[in-house]
């Protein structure tokens, strides 16, 4: 639905120019909740605004919906930006005009005539839940009421895509989930393709189905967010994935040495992953049974990332070499994810 | 005070609420559209122009820099042109809509430079033409603001008044000078200064009041 080839983004200021925007790629599949992060300043700001074209890249293609809006003159890329919605973390409101209008306004841009409109702008009301507050003005909202008019105005043109540009960053965490689960249900109800860019991880967890980690204007990691949540490879990933997730070994084994080899009478680290249905399956019991070996759980911990469980456990197997060369093998067959970190005596 | 000189006073007020009000309405139609050319052409705003910004700045500068008497006489073959004189109060529009039109252009472009660069953004998101956003996100959202600058032209025009009266343009001014000051009618000066106070606050009043009712920011 969405490909970036190249494209890249410099600021020429009178103290000298700012890359903003490494040569960037990027594809993002119709229907998904693609996520980006990264800190203030990464560029992801950047990023997203050449998806739309309010910033207009120094190079590269951007590609939505097949069509090049690199290639496009001032008109044709005002007819394509209606097919793709925004949303603001400032909400970007218009003060002047009630909820309704609010939302009918990309529609006057279109040139509808007022009965289209009306029949566009109700469903939208009944469907961000503000029927009631249709005649109100945005001073009038709550920040969570004001992102829903944003989301309903950005949804009038029927738009394919959605932009949402750290959306909830000015919301409290409660209203900050009452926001993603809409967001979610219109991805599912609409088949609408979401990209959305945060600074915070309890966001992305939430609802994207993959991520883009960006920092200094180039994206550093990319891929599913059980990947990412599971084997994180940059420090800032790590970084990110500790602000929500503990992935810390438990004090008492951080200073012991670890070894690579067997140590007889020892008893080997790992950490497992999981995710989905297998999160389900007796795991541990069947690796007592099955094979001559102790299983004791240092760490455990289950979470979900979107709306599949997702389950972390910290375990250390003792037994003979060959019970616990057969154990691995074992493990390795599973549908899970395994960190061998090493033997401690 | 004897029914003529208070058929004087009524006629004198007529007068200058004529002049007033055509050069506030006729300055305001040449203000409006110079203050969006002014503020959209601006560096970063949506039709960015910088010779054209330049060179309608020096002109707006250089017209609001010169004092308005000076500037009234300068203009009087202009005046003669357009009215056909260069007394009367109808002439007296002349000048009073040439010295307040760019000082309308420079209110509306300060009214027009407070909306949120972010709510431009999402216009442009939208596909809007930079037309559309003058005409539907700018003037709109400013309104309020607009209406109060209006209303601060209209007072200082109601001064400007005053001086086109004394060089015979008619109105309060006029008659402030004519009878109050040059026939030592302390009376007459007393009663044109007082309708000129209360014209200037029902003015300011009903600024205030609109331009209330259209700010719907703060509820």
């Amino acid at each position: 639905m969405i490909e970036l080839h190249n494209v890249e983004k410099t600021y020429h200021s009178k103290s000298g120019d700012i890359d903003a925007l490494h040569k960037t790629n990027l594809t993002i599949n119709a229907g998904e909740i693609f996520g980006v992060i990264g800190l203030s300043g990464a560029g992801k700001s950047t990023l997203i605004r050449c998806i739309n074209m309010l910033e207009v890249p120094t190079g590269g293609q951007v590609i939505v919906d097949g069509q090049d809006l690199t290639a496009m003159s001032e008109a044709e890329l005002r007819k394509a930006r209606q097919n793709i919605g925004m949303i603001f973390q400032h909400f970007n409101l218009l003060a002047s005009r009630t909820v309704y209008d609010n939302i009918a306004f990309p529609l006057e841009i279109q040139g509808l005539s007022k009965d289209e409109i009306r029949k566009k702008v109700e469903p939208l009301l009944e469907l961000v839940g503000l029927v009631d507050r249709r005649d109100h003005y945005p001073s009038q909202l709550s920040g969570g009421q004001k992102q829903r008019v944003g989301i309903a105005r950005a949804l009038a043109s029927s738009p394919k895509v959605l932009l949402c540009d750290e959306a909830t960053s000015a919301l409290d965490p409660q209203t900050t989930k009452s926001i993603l689960d809409l967001l979610k249900d219109i991805n599912k109800r609409m088949n609408l393709t979401i990209v959305m860019i945060t600074h915070q991880m309890q966001v992305v967890k939430e609802i994207c189905d993959r991520v883009a980690v960006i920092e200094n204007g180039d994206i550093i990691e990319e891929g599913t967010m059980f990947d990412l949540f599971t084997n994180p490879k940059t420090p800032t990933t790590k970084d990110f994935i500790k602000s929500i997730n503990n992935v810390e070994l438990p004090a008492i084994l951080k200073d012991v040495p670890l070894s690579k080899e067997y140590i007889e009478g020892g008893k080997l680290l790992i950490r497992l992953s999981f995710i989905g249905a297998s999160a389900g399956d007796p795991l541990i019991s069947s690796l007592v049974k099955k094979f001559d070996v102790d299983v004791n759980i240092l760490y455990g911990n289950i979470d979900s990332i979107k709306d599949t469980p997702y389950g972390t456990l910290l375990v250390e197997i003792s037994g003979v070499r060959t019970s616990i060369k057969a154990a691995l093998t074992y493990l390795h067959e599973r549908n899970l994810r395994m960190e061998v970190m090493g033997y401690v005596s | 005070m004897s029914p003529e000189i208070i058929n004087l006073l009524i006629k004198s007020f007529v007068e200058t609420c004529y002049m007033v009000a055509a050069s506030t309405i006729i300055s305001t139609l040449i203000g409006l559209p110079l203050g969006v050319i002014l503020t959209v052409t601006r560096k970063g705003h949506i039709l960015e122009n910088t010779p054209v910004n330049a060179i309608l700045g020096a002109v707006v500068n250089a017209t609001r820099s010169t004092p308005f008497i000076i500037l009234m006489v300068a203009i009087i073959p202009l005046t003669r042109m357009i009215v056909g004189s260069s007394i009367g109060t109808t002439a007296a529009i002349v000048p009073l809509t040439i010295s307040a039109a760019p000082f309308i252009a420079r209110i509306i472009e300060s009214s027009l430079l407070e909306i949120d660069h972010g709510v431009i953004e999402a216009a442009q998101a939208m596909g809007a033409s930079p037309l559309q956003i003058i005409n539907k996100v700018l003037l709109p959202e400013a309104l309020h603001s607009i209406v109060l600058g209006v209303t601060l032209a209209i007072i200082s025009l109601i001064g400007y008044s005053a001086m086109a009266g004394a060089l015979g343009g008619g109105g309060l001014g006029d008659l402030a000078i004519r009878y109050g000051y040059q026939r030592f009618r302390v009376d007459i000066m007393i009663a044109t200064v007082v309708v000129l106070i209360a014209q200037v606050q029902i003015v300011q009043s009903c600024g205030n009041y609109i331009s209330k009712k259209l700010n719907k920011n703060k509820l």
